[in-house]
């Protein structure tokens, strides 16, 4: 069986699991300058999945064992799940592939969006604390990143701005036609769709990373 | 400093919910769910009479708006002549499901998403139903989705039980709608009627709470007993809550309680419980037993307080009972219709009955005398009982009724109570309340169980729907299709729309530059045959074989390439991955795709081109294979033969051709290939197969003849083997996780000992099960010259103690556990059918994304998805199985309908009062009780240890195990049920 006959198509008012229709975003909520004592603080929400972002730097050296261009600064990138998080009190041990993938996308993403040229020898650390986990991970880590980079004054190209897009499983009805887009997938969204996460900067844009497939 | 706040001014706070619910998983595990909820006022009511709504609902990514469902001018009844739409609750679709897909009445109806979700909960079966419903475009079924509106969604009160919010919010919806309507119509310019809004419920509170809240409701049969034909719509509710309501709740407790769930689980994993499926012996309805990990042998459970309402196939959690109740399994035949012929239906309330009735119990024990008389220190297995069922495996059953329990005559429309005898051995009779009585005698009936409580020793169902006259070819039939769950109704509209639509006209595209050829090979210049049954249309495979320069051949398979009309995930590919296998019966044959693709378009045809995957091999003269090769191509079929064509033409010396040479240089390598594969252990275990010769136009049954085997039979046979198992390695090897594959395991030593204890003390032979090699061998030696059948008896037998092959996807398990125990392979998969088994198809796309003809589906590579696909088709694949053999022993009934004939046969085995009988010309295995050997009946004492049972008394003689017999084989009619039945009687032991 392809699949069990999911909500999508019960209807035809296409209503996802928490009633939102196809191009739709949860509540996006967000606030700066959070953190006093850090270089630049961010806290955002997309729906229930709420992240703390903190820079420190840029500073001299390179921190984190991280090998980098010697003429630019290194984007160094902690993601940390907090144990209470998701649906399972599990702690999600540092060396989960997954976090170090994410870290690594997230790392890259900057690393080509910020002016590193400024600042050779140094390196810039993001801390990102994931409060509670629903979807769209990467996506609300590099929206809170931005924000948090803002807020420290670091110089860059644009500001990166991600969501989550998959694609609803077809009805069986057509060849595909009744495929709808989706925008900004919950948890348990992803877990049933295949997606892909794009992040764009005003002036260019493309495409960060797919942290997509079927989960 | 800054403090964490939410932003102030957020217009939406209202609108946005969390949902926090606790779930608990499969392994035991607590969850907190919390789940956000978006409340929104854009969900249509879709009442074509709304033109508020059409002006905001919203369209797909797409722009598109779906129409809306509910009709202008609704149906009405007496009490609403203006017309209403109904809202039935949980429920209202619980107990009459089946009145809402019948046609008589039941339009416009709306489904509240509280209902549906309440609904998927109780039962998935039912809610599938419902889903089936809103797919329909003449039932006008709408999904309103109550809990994501403002309006509607209703916030579950500090002590209100979720029930009652449910019921609540049910009550809200159809008050809203009603004011929606209303209020939408008054503004419009033409007011029409304004139809009433309806709420089915068979909760007597909820009804209560609707009528003081002023709102239309009534309960499904005050609702039914206003429309027309209202007593067989009546039969069609679910009968056990107006039992309930009827019965006092002093009624005497005929069955233990179960224990709660928490404490089965608890037991469960403390290994002082097991689960496992319960099965009924086919010979013995007292006796079942249910295989669990921690016991070897499957667990005993012996009669009725033990089963504890259990049914065959459901789920259930047992408890071993203490060593000293453990027991050989039963020697004796158990019938129950034979047994409780004339228990009244009716005594149900007033005295109570006993759990077991005199007669069952008197069969029980003397069954315990005889076996303790007995010196079997033998072999007696664990027993156990029924102390929870976790699941119900309940669908619907095909039976007729016990004629003498329907008190005939009784005029007027009085409502009675009546046994159902399914067809299915194993199922208990079930109790049926109907007004219709006198109509339904004779009639193959299709029934559900609704309910199986404490103080009824049998279940409770209520009518569905009539087939027809027993023993009509339709009704019996139909009948077999339901039993085994084929699905058979033609394909729907959405279906046939995805065929191509040149329709018969369809070619392989002339020009080799169109994208049909793209990665195709062109190979129309191989002189490639088939070779089927007679008759054969849709034709799944091809072959040709041509010498090479260097000696070696050229070999190839080339199969029907379904997968260029069948793409992942539309709606033909949908209704096949359901019906998973073409069934065949005598004479029908119920398709898995439709039949322009089955035996035209794919179908590999002679003289016409056609798309074809094709497995290449190059083989040596001694059948080693050097390389394989796999690619898409175009092939054109020079002659389709039959085996019987194909072997004359072999045969005949003076044809020389290419094609002939061919097929012999085929049939060469394919008895070498054959060799190398017994001598690896592959068994030889086919059964004699029974056609039924049918007169061609009225399909009457005129004959019955054993298939014969012709080399040319496993000239294909072997081909397709070898081309299985190449593309099962080539699969696993680009997809190691999700390949798509059929495994055959070895089986547990101890399902063998009966039959090698039978074999040693009979006829001194000894069973060698260690592995497949010496169990070939070993079965090879069991001949008895003076009984050429011996041998093949044995095979059946063995094959019974097989387990079966299953598919399955290949990252489930570890590369030893992929190999197919009977075909003595490593590794194994089903391509050469796609036409008939979806297997192959799914095989076919996987080995397409192999070879980099095309991208493999994202469905395709998903272990979960893969997984439910295969458990859908192995049922599927043994159902259809099943089926074809009950058509065949339904025909072979049918031809020797008014004939007498007299048959040699084998005795396969003994029990304390009546042995089998296997007589192979007819396939066909009946049983001989003592009472059928004389009247009145003879003694029997039975010898467990030497399998022979002794007949004194009124005749005497002796029966013993693999005892050639002859018999007289008849049909009689039996007078209580009007079923014919085959009759063994026993001519000379
Ligand atoms: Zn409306």
């Amino acid at each position: 069986m392809p699949l069990p006959p999911s909500i999508y198509h019960l209807s035809s008012s296409h209503l996802r699991l928490d009633g939102r229709r196809w191009n739709e975003l949860r509540r996006l909520t967000a606030q700066i300058s959070t953190q006093a004592s850090a270089d630049g603080s961010s806290y955002l929400e997309m729906g229930n999945t709420k992240v703390l972002c903190t820079v420190t730097g840029p500073s001299e050296g390179k921190g984190g064992g991280r090998r980098g261009d010697e003429d630019s600064m290194s984007v160094d990138v902690r993601v940390n799940v907090a144990g209470f998080a998701g649906m399972d009190r599990k702690r999600v041990g540092r060396g989960d592939r997954r976090i170090t993938e994410l870290q690594n996308t997230i790392s890259s993403a900057f690393s080509s969006t910020l002016f590193t040229h400024l600042y050779p020898h140094s390196t810039i650390s993001l801390q990102i604390h994931i409060l509670s986990l629903d979807g769209s991970l990467l996506a609300a880590s590099l929206n809170a990143a931005t924000l948090a980079l803002i807020d420290a004054g670091v110089p860059m190209r644009d500001y990166l701005v991600a969501c989550t897009a998959g694609l609803t499983p077809p009805s069986g009805r057509g060849d595909g036609d009744d495929m709808d887009p989706l925008l900004d997938l919950n948890g348990s969204e992803e877990t049933e769709v295949p997606f892909l996460t794009v992040g764009t900067g005003g002036a260019g844009g493309g495409d960060v990373g797919g942290g997509g497939g079927w989960v | 400093m800054t403090s964490l706040k939410r932003s102030v001014a957020d217009p939406y706070t209202s609108n946005i919910l969390s949902k926090v619910f606790v779930r608990s998983t499969k392994i035991g595990k607590v969850q907190k769910v919390v789940r956000e909820l978006y409340l929104r006022q854009d969900i249509p009511c879709s009442s074509r009479l709304c033109a508020a709504c059409l002006a905001i609902a919203p369209g797909d990514a797409n722009g598109v708006v779906a129409p809306f469902i509910l009709s202008e001018k609704p149906a009405g009844t007496k009490s609403f002549p203006e017309g209403h739409y109904l809202v039935p609750d949980t429920n209202a679709l619980l107990n009459g499901m089946d009145l809402f897909e019948q046609t008589s009445g039941f339009y416009d109806v709306i489904i509240l998403q509280t209902v549906l979700d309440e609904l998927r909960n109780r039962s998935l079966p039912l809610y599938n139903r419902v889903i089936g419903l809103t797919k329909s475009d003449d039932k006008h079924v709408y999904v309103f989705f109550n809990d994501f509106r403002l309006e509607t969604y209703v916030v579950r009160e500090p002590g209100e039980t979720i029930n009652d919010r449910n019921d609540r919010a049910v009550r809200r919806a159809v008050s809203w709608y009603r004011e929606h309507l209303q209020n939408s119509l008054n503004t419009s310019k033409n007011p029409k009627q304004c139809p009433a809004i309806l709420m089915l419920s068979d909760d007597k509170e909820n009804l209560r709470k609707a009528k003081a809240e002023n709102l239309n409701a009534c309960s499904l049969s005050t609702y039914v007993s206003g429309l027309e034909n209202a007593d067989r719509l009546l039969d069609m509710i679910n009968a056990s809550r107006q039992i309930q309501e009827s019965r006092s709740s002093a009624a005497d407790k005929l069955y233990p309680d179960y224990l709660s769930l928490p404490k089965m689980m608890t037991g469960i994993r403390a290994g002082t419980l097991h689960q496992g499926i319960f099965n009924v012996s086919p010979y013995n309805y007292l006796e079942g037993s249910v295989h669990v990990p921690a016991f070897d042998k499957s667990l005993l459970i012996l009669g009725r307080e033990n089963s504890n309402r259990a049914v065959s196939g459901d789920a259930v959690v047992v408890e071993v009972l203490p060593k000293t109740q453990w027991k050989a399994p039963s020697t004796k035949i158990i019938e129950e219709e034979t047994l409780n012929k004339n228990e009244n239906a009716e005594t149900e309330d007033g005295e109570g009955e006993a759990v077991v009735t005199e007669q069952e119990r008197r069969a029980l024990q003397e069954e315990v005398r005889k076996t303790q008389g007995k010196s079997i220190e033998g072999r007696p297995q664990p027993t156990a009982r029924v102390v929870g069922v976790i699941k119900r495996n309940w669908r619907q059953y095909v039976g007729h009724i016990d004629s003498s329990s329907s008190s005939a005559g009784s005029q007027g429309r009085k409502q009675q109570t009546v046994f159902l005898i399914p067809m299915d051995k194993r199922i208990p009779k079930i109790r049926l309340r109907t007004r219709q009585a006198d109509e339904l005698l004779g009639k193959r009936v299709l029934v559900t169980i609704d309910s199986w409580d404490q103080d009824s020793r049998y279940p409770m169902g209520h009518f569905v729907r009539s087939l027809g006259d027993l023993e009509t070819k339709g009704a019996e039939t139909e009948a077999l299709l339901l039993e085994y769950d084929v699905q058979y109704r033609p394909f729907p509209k959405g279906v046939l729309d995805c065929l191509p639509h040149e329709g018969h006209d369809w070619k392989v595209p002339a020009s080799l530059t169109d994208s049909g050829w793209k990665g195709r090979k062109d190979l129309r210049d191989l002189l490639v045959c088939s070779i089927d049954p007679v008759g054969c249309q849709d034709i799944d495979d091809a072959l040709h074989a041509r010498p090479l320069p260097n000696g070696n051949f050229e070999i190839g398979v080339h199969i029907a390439d379904v997968s260029h009309f069948v793409k992942p995930n539309n709606a033909m590919d949908a209704e096949a991955s359901i019906r998973g296998t073409t069934v065949y019966l005598v004479d029908k044959r119920i398709d898995m795709l439709p039949m322009l693709l089955g035996t035209d378009l794919c179908s590999l045809k002679p003289y016409v081109e056609r798309y074809a995957f094709s497995v290449l091999w190059e083989i040596t003269k001694d059948a080693e294979i050097i390389n394989s090769s796999f690619t898409k191509s175009v092939i054109r079929s020079r002659e389709a033969f039959s085996y019987e064509q194909a072997q004359l033409r072999i045969d005949d010396k003076s044809q020389k051709d290419d094609l002939t040479q061919g097929m012999r240089t085929l049939l060469m390598l394919s008895k070498k290939l054959r060799r190398k594969r017994m001598d690896a252990g592959a068994l030889n275990l086919a059964s004699p197969e029974v056609r039924v010769q049918t007169e061609s136009e009225t399909s009457d049954p005129v004959d019955v003849k054993t298939k014969e085997l012709l080399d040319t039979n496993s000239l294909v046979e072997e081909f397709m083997l070898l081309a299985n198992i190449s593309v099962a390695g080539k699969i696993y090897e680009s997809f190691p996780q999700t390949a798509l594959l059929r495994r055959h395991a070895p089986p547990p030593k101890s399902n063998f000992e009966e039959l090698a204890n039978q074999l040693k003390t009979k006829r001194g032979h000894s069973l060698r099960t260690e592995s497949s090699k010496a169990l070939a061998d070993s079965l090879d030696t069991c001949v008895d010259p003076t009984e050429p059948f011996f041998n093949t008896l044995i095979r059946i037998m063995a094959t019974r103690c097989m387990m079966s092959a299953e598919y399955f996807c290949s990252g489930t398990q570890s590369y030893p556990e992929f190999r197919h125990y009977g075909l003595a392979s490593e590794i194994y998969t089903h391509f050469t059918s796609p036409i008939r088994r979806y297997a192959d198809l799914v095989a076919h796309r996987q080995l397409a994304a192999a070879i980099e003809y095309e991208q493999l589906d994202v469905s395709l590579h998903s272990k979960p998805k893969l997984e439910e696909v295969c458990k859908n088709i192995n049922v599927r694949h043994r159902n259809a199985q099943m089926a074809g053999r009950a058509s065949v022993e339904y025909y072979v009934g049918q031809a020797l309908k008014g004939r007498i004939i007299e048959e040699e046969g084998s005795v396969m085995k003994v029990f304390s009062n009546g042995f089998v009988v296997f007589v192979p010309r007819f396939g066909i295995e009946g049983l001989i009780r003592l009472g059928d050997l004389a009247t009145p009946e003879p003694e029997g004492t039975f010898d467990a240890e030497e399998y022979v049972l002794r007949v004194s008394g009124s005749v005497k003689l002796e029966v013993e195990l693999f005892q050639k017999v002859t018999v007289r084989i008849s049909d009689v009619k039996e007078e209580s049920t009007g079923k014919r039945k085959i009759k063994l009687e026993l001519i000379k032991p």
